[in-house]
């Protein structure tokens, strides 16, 4: 272990090469986790098989899904019934999307405001109900996690006072994260009086709504509902919320293929480098070693003495990449998050663990390996040629 | 203590057979203190690492203690050395990341027998004259002084055999006279017995015993 201290240029190096591996390993890993958990989490939450929108507005709408960007487009309500007459759905759910003029208090980042129709909702009710146990009536808002405000705070839009009455729990997808709950009947009531208290006038009617949440039968695909509806009613474009995510899922998919190669090679190039430097040391003390062994040191001692060197080397590389990586996706999480476009939440910190823990494995096994052949064939030396060698 | 019977060793260096070690047989009792003179490259080193189960021959033995060397596994003759024989080597032989206490001390490592140790390693660094350099590393140490380390850290085993090469090769004359006292008390109170390989006069010519080797073949003088 002491000999560590003489190569010190040498011992950084294979360190740094080991951090590099697992930091970019563990990086990569999480970041897609995270994503994948809050696709996971989002579409949960979601909860509709297929999302109605005006044709000209899937881009956006697709948009406002996966990275939250506010926008907002409208279409008749009568939508909302010739959709439901649409074989093969069952439930369906008018949704309005509102884009705020600007959040009053102290807000200034993306605030999206959704008005939810209590009567027939399937989607948020259920997820108010569970986490919350109210539904907001009258005034009454229930906020994501980014929003700023607590229950019982006042928060004005478009000339209205509203009361936040809930908070909900973070999915990592800004489209729930960023949003503000409120009844639909709530935000039809906001637009009118807007034209009177307001400085911006909000303008829609009560015939307006922006989506309509679709729920199929359970015999029948989404894919054959959303064909049906496109058919059906001109001038929409079914959104399938499965689609979506197996979208999503495909892009990661690319990227999570290109890191795994580059990780790939810079693990055998790590892998590569450990074994040269670490026959390297190992020659160079090849008479250190037949001393040690011509003063009753046995094979497997040796063995050992050279494998827990590189155990000891990869471990702490490991553990170092781990920290490095953790640290980098940590603090660049919101670039990553603007720059790849998609959701983001952190997995559970067992899941964390689990990860952390096999980066340090999985390092210390690389270390192992690299340094089987040179451990095994200094060990197995004749003493006096080892000495000798050594000269 | 010590049969050697018939040992050869040869070495093939691009293509051309050096016998290294010609067929030698050699019986040394315990206690006894021998010497080994002979020009350079006469195989002297080679002979004491056949002695020692450093190196195997091609063939003849060395029973040693009633163990035959090359009969038994390498893990039992890690053992038999770690505890009966121990070496002072031709050159520079200290661990340069160890200080000079860790170092005399190293064999135990290998061992079972760590009680006392560290005591028994400051008496033989005083016997030697370095007890002021215990915590030092070797490169803090001249040549002749860590050659003295060495010395001291072939008798912390209590070994019953010393299988010495050019020990006091780069020390001055009054401490090659202190060196050569310690081995003659070891020899005479502990029954250690020592195979001196030098080139030294004095030390071959107080030794009881005196053998010449040339082209690999031992005489007795
Ligand atoms: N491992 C080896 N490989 C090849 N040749 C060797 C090896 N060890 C020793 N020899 C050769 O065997 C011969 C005897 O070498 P050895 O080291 O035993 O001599 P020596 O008597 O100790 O010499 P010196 O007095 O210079 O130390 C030499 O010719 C040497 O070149
Ligand atoms: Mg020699």
């Amino acid at each position: 272990m002491k000999n560590l201290r003489r190569r010190f240029v040498r011992t950084v190096l294979l360190v740094l090469g080991v951090v590099v591996v697992s930091g970019t390993l563990f990086s990569a890993t999480i970041v897609m986790q995270s994503i994948q958990n809050s696709l996971r989490i989002g579409t949960y939450r979601l909860g509709a098989d297929v999302l109605v929108v005006p044709e000209k507005y899937e881009a956006s709408a697709r948009n406002a899904l996966l990275a939250g960007e506010p926008t907002s487009f409208y279409m008749k309500k009568d939508a909302l019934d010739k959709v439901r007459a649409v074989d093969g759905v069952k439930n369906v759910s008018a949704q309005v999307f509102i884009q705020p003029a600007s959040f009053s208090c102290c807000y200034s980042a993306n605030v999206f405001i959704v008005g939810f129709d209590p009567r027939t909702d399937f989607t948020i009710k259920p997820w108010l109900e569970e986490s919350i146990k109210t539904i907001p009536e009258g005034n009454e808002i229930v906020t994501g996690r980014e929003i700023p405000v607590k229950v019982g705070d006042y928060i004005p839009f478009y000339g209205t006072e509203f009361k936040v009455v809930g908070t909900l729990e973070g999915t990592g997808m800004k489209f729930f994260d960023n949003t503000v709950f409120m009844p639909l009947e709530t935000a039809y009531r906001m637009a009118e009086q807007s034209r009177k208290k307001a400085r911006q006038v909000l303008n829609i009617s009560s015939d307006d709504i922006s989506a309509v949440l679709v729920q199929v039968k359970s015999d029948i695909t989404p894919d054959r509902v959303a064909i049906r509806i496109e058919h059906d009613i001109p001038g929409v474009k079914a959104i399938v919320s499965d689609q979506v995510i197996s979208t999503v899922r495909q892009q990661m998919f690319v990227l999570l293929r290109s890191i795994f190669l580059i990780v790939g090679v810079a693990w055998i190039m790590a892998l590569l480098m450990i074994a040269v430097v670490f026959s390297m040391i190992v020659n160079e003390r090849q008479r250190e070693i037949g001393l040690m062994r011509a003063m009753g040191a046995k094979k497997s001692g040796i063995f050992r003495l050279i494998m827990s060197e590189a155990i000891l080397l990869s471990g702490l590389g490991g553990i170092l990449g781990v920290t490095v990586g953790g640290i980098l996706v940590y603090s660049f999480k919101n670039l990553l998050i603007a720059s790849l476009k998609m959701p983001y939440l952190w997995p559970s910190s067992f899941k964390i663990a689990v990860l952390v823990l096999g980066c340090i494995v999985l390092s210390i096994i690389t270390g192992a390996i690299a340094a089987l052949y040179p451990a095994y064939s200094v060990s197995k030396m004749e003493p006096y040629d080892a000495i000798r060698k050594g000269e | 203590m010590i049969e050697v019977r018939n040992l050869t060793k040869t070495y093939n260096i691009e293509g051309q057979v050096i016998t290294a070690v010609d067929n030698v047989t050699l019986d040394v009792s315990e206690g006894e203190f021998v010497s080994i003179v002979g020009h350079s490259g006469s195989g002297k080193t080679t002979l004491l690492s056949l002695l020692g189960g450093l190196t195997r021959p091609d063939s003849g033995t060395v029973v040693m203690d009633g163990v035959n060397l090359w009969d038994i596994d390498d893990n039992r003759l890690s053992e038999f050395r770690n505890k009966k024989i121990n070496f002072i080597f031709q050159f520079a032989s200290l661990i340069p990341t160890l200080t000079v206490k860790e170092n005399v001390c190293l064999p135990s490592v290998f061992g079972q027998y760590n009680a006392g140790v560290d005591e028994y390693a400051v008496r033989l660094l005083e016997m030697v004259g370095l007890s002021d350099k215990i915590n030092s590393y070797p490169s803090q140490l001249s040549g002749g002084q860590q050659r003295r380390v060495a010395i001291a850290r072939a008798f912390i085993n209590t070994p019953k055999v010393i299988l010495a090469d050019e020990p006091t090769g780069d020390l001055d004359e009054e401490t090659e006279k202190e060196i050569i006292s310690i081995f003659n008390r070891m020899n005479a109170d502990d029954k250690v017995t020592f195979i001196i390989v030098t080139h030294n006069t004095e030390l071959a010519g107080q030794a009881k015993r005196q053998l010449r080797m040339s082209n690999g073949v031992l005489k007795e003088v």
